[in-house]
């Protein structure tokens, strides 16, 4: 349906897109994404012709899109802005209706009621256009294209204003209309929207293609750690695949600290301290626990045991290595069990061996169902303890 | 919808009250009842308040009316096309290039009609043309530029202007008198010459979708299927052809222009349709009653039409910008 060629695109000599090649199928359902000023908005401005390439050509239907004239285009594609300016006390209806241009004699009226119902912003109708707020009017907009009947829909990010519970309502929308025949290429901001809805897309970074096709292989966190200079994590919860990023982490790593957890209680401080630079190892954790999970999507060092087993004397050594490496130990409020009793062993060791011991939650008797914990932890001199996580991640901040 | 058909109702009275006023009232009183007289039999020689209806009166209000209509339509077309409420038919140039063709007739000793008036009309021809090339790059024209040409050479020009003026040593009344705008004089012939405005009064009727949609800007024109270029290319041909004959008829006659169309979208709307309308009636009749005032408040002299527009026209756009503003 669309081809493009080796298209290349600058604004006053400032390349906004290099030789841009790629095709869109009848019925496709495709995402753009890619950073701020990558050129996706002026990728979708090429293909609706209202810029013209430098380099290359456009193809729709097999003909240029310079070659169509500017209302037959608009019958075949409809563009949907972000936002327009419109500061004239037009009704909602009178703006969609005005989207109806391409396919209306002059002077004929065109009613927009069906459509608008369709949409759900019947209730709209009556009120001025400008004072509408910016998600209703992106809803607005999406209709006036709409009253094009295009055979394609090019959107750029049309769900930026949108609340979430409308933002998902678009995007089944969307959807249903790609059901019925609409082929759609969406530029899309939020990546885990963009993983959510879209089958297929193309991540444009600095005016090129850097990859394109199935959702889940463009977006590795790889290539959004190249593209977007920042860390990601996939996580699949509950037969969903979604992203959480992190800053990029800027100049060396810093102190070495291992985090003693379990079941949870560690999660915030590794997130906390792997973001800030710190070089994060656990033990002992027993696999598929929340917080080996997540030590392993964020990639951290860990001493691990089998799922729901006491720690063994394998893990508890390995555990000490770790403990051997660092400088800093952290016990997280984690409740004692005879099966991890252990670990507390584990933290009295590391006092021994000279390295400071930090324990968070000062609440241990609650806590301990062994009755021992208690006792071996506050029976040796040189335990801090913390009221709570963000204390522990305050005091890191004056250094360790 | 009962209300939209009273509404119109109430332009149309309002415009031949206008008329009938304009054309019952003058310096030289003639009651009511010859006026009918008069209207009915058509013109009779030797008969004194026939011959003043006739030769006078008529020609000159019916000029009134096309030139406020011609005003008025061109600054609502401006307003819209330049998404400015502050434009006016005076501000690509037009107007001061016309000026500026009357006073070289008047430099030249050339006679009223034809030549001040073709004088004007080329002038203001060759701005348009002059500042359109100025705006035109690479096929497309861009607003601003021509809006900022506009008052560049609008400044340039009157400075030509008022160095003629200097030059010319001679009694410059009339000359003033026409740069302020007035109808005084104006006969048949002039009137005859204005027609030819007549079919570019309601083009603009055939715009009014691309001048609705052009509102949300150029580009979303674009996307929605509308010839962007074509369509401004015709409207600017259009506003300036209007303003050109307008001024080279009765000189450069302010506020109408601006007014009329801010007027006609307070009352109905933003809708091109409608502010078309109204533009077109009410430019007409307020024209028409602004020169009824020119002749009859200080007869038997008279005043520049051109002032009267001004005198009431700047104080109540004023209200207008307070009004918006609250």
């Amino acid at each position: 349906m669309v081809k493009l060629r080796d298209v290349t695109f600058s604004y006053n000599g400032k390349k906004a897109l290099r030789k841009i090649s790629f095709s869109l199928r009848e019925g496709d359902f495709v995402g753009v994404v890619g950073p701020n000023g990558s050129g996706k908005s002026t990728l979708l401005k090429i293909i609706d012709g209202i810029l013209v390439p430098h380099e290359g050509e456009v193809l729709f239907k097999e003909k240029p899109v310079q070659k169509y004239d500017r209302k037959s285009l608009a019958r075949k594609i409809a563009f949907v802005p972000q936002n327009f300016n419109l500061d004239f006390e037009f009704t909602v209806e009178e703006v969609v209706e005005m989207g109806r241009y391409s396919r209306k004699g002059r002077w004929e009226k065109f009613s927009p009621s069906s459509l608008m119902e369709k949409m759900g912003i019947s209730d709209l109708k009556h009120r001025f256009f400008p004072e509408l707020s910016g998600g209703e009017r992106q809803k607005v907009i999406l209709a006036q294209s709409l009253a094009q009947e295009p055979e394609l829909l090019l959107l750029d990010e049309p769900a930026s204003h949108l609340d979430v519970s409308y933002q998902l309502k678009l995007f089944d929308f969307l959807r249903e209309l790609n059901k019925e025949g609409l082929t759609i290429l969406c530029v899309i901001h939020d990546l885990n929207l963009a993983l959510l809805y879209f089958d297929e897309l193309i991540m444009l970074s600095e005016g090129e293609i850097v990859a394109s096709g199935k959702s889940d292989k463009v977006l590795t966190p790889e290539r959004i750690e190249s593209t977007y200079g920042i860390r990601a994590y996939i996580h699949r919860h509950a037969g969903r695949t979604f992203l959480t990023f992190s800053p990029k982490l800027r100049g060396k790593r810093k102190e070495k600290i291992h985090l003693i957890c379990g079941g949870g209680s560690g999660s915030f401080l590794m997130r906390e301290l792997a973001e800030r630079g710190f070089s994060v190892s656990l033990g002992v954790v027993n696999a598929l626990d929340s917080d080996e999970v997540l030590g392993r999507e964020l990639g951290l060092t860990m001493a691990v045991e089998a799922p729901f087993s006491s720690i063994t004397e394998e893990a508890f050594k390995h555990n000490l290595e770790l403990i051997e490496q660092s400088e800093l130990v952290i016990l997280t409020r984690v409740p004692f069990g005879p099966g991890n009793l252990k670990n507390v062993e584990a933290a009295v060791e590391a006092l021994k061996k000279g390295k400071k011991l930090w324990v968070v939650g000062k609440d241990l008797k609650e806590r301990d169902f062994t009755g021992k914990a208690t006792e071996m932890l506050t029976s040796v001199e040189g335990v801090v303890f913390f009221e709570s996580e963000k204390e522990v991640v305050k005091e890191l901040e004056k250094g360790v | 919808m009962r209300s939209k058909w009273i509404f119109i109702f109430l332009v149309f009275l309002f415009f031949f009250l206008s008329f009938f006023f304009s054309v019952s009232f003058g310096p030289a009183a003639i009651s009511i009842r010859e006026i009918g007289k008069v209207l009915i039999q058509g013109e009779v020689e030797g008969n004194p308040a026939s011959v003043i209806f006739w030769q006078i009166r008529m020609p000159r209000v019916l000029l009134a009316f096309i030139v406020g209509a011609s005003l008025s339509i061109a600054g609502a077309i401006l307003q819209g096309l330049f998404l400015n409420p502050l434009a006016d038919p005076y501000v690509t140039g037009v107007s001061s290039g016309a000026a500026l063709g009357a006073t070289v007739a008047f430099f030249f000793n050339l006679s009223p009609i034809p030549w001040l008036s073709f004088f004007a009309l080329m002038g203001g021809f060759f701005t348009l043309l002059f500042v359109y090339s100025l705006a035109r790059r690479r096929g497309f024209v861009s607003v601003y530029v021509l809006l900022l040409a506009g008052v560049a050479v609008s400044s340039f020009f009157s400075a030509l202007v008022s160095v003629l003026m200097v030059k010319s040593g001679k009694d410059l009344h009339a000359l003033v008198y026409w740069l302020l705008g007035s109808f005084s004089g104006r006969g048949w012939m002039e009137l005859k010459i204005s027609l030819i405005v007549l079919p570019f009064l309601f083009i603009p009727f055939f715009f009014i979708d691309e001048l609705n949609i052009l509102l949300q800007g150029e580009e979303r024109a674009l996307e929605l299927g509308v010839e962007v270029e074509r369509v401004k290319k015709i409207l600017f041909f259009i506003a300036s052809f209007l303003t050109a004959v307008a001024v080279s008829a009765s000189g450069v006659i302010g506020f109408i222009g601006l007014v009329v169309p801010h007027l006609s979208r307070l009352l109905l709307g933003p809708d091109h349709k409608k502010v078309l309308f109204l533009s077109l009636f009410l430019g007409a009749s307020l024209m028409g009653l602004s020169d009824l005032l020119a002749r009859v408040a200080f007869a038997p002299s008279e005043m520049p039409v051109g002032v009267v527009t001004s005198f009431f026209g700047a104080p109540f756009f004023l209200y207008l910008l307070k009004r918006r503003g609250s």
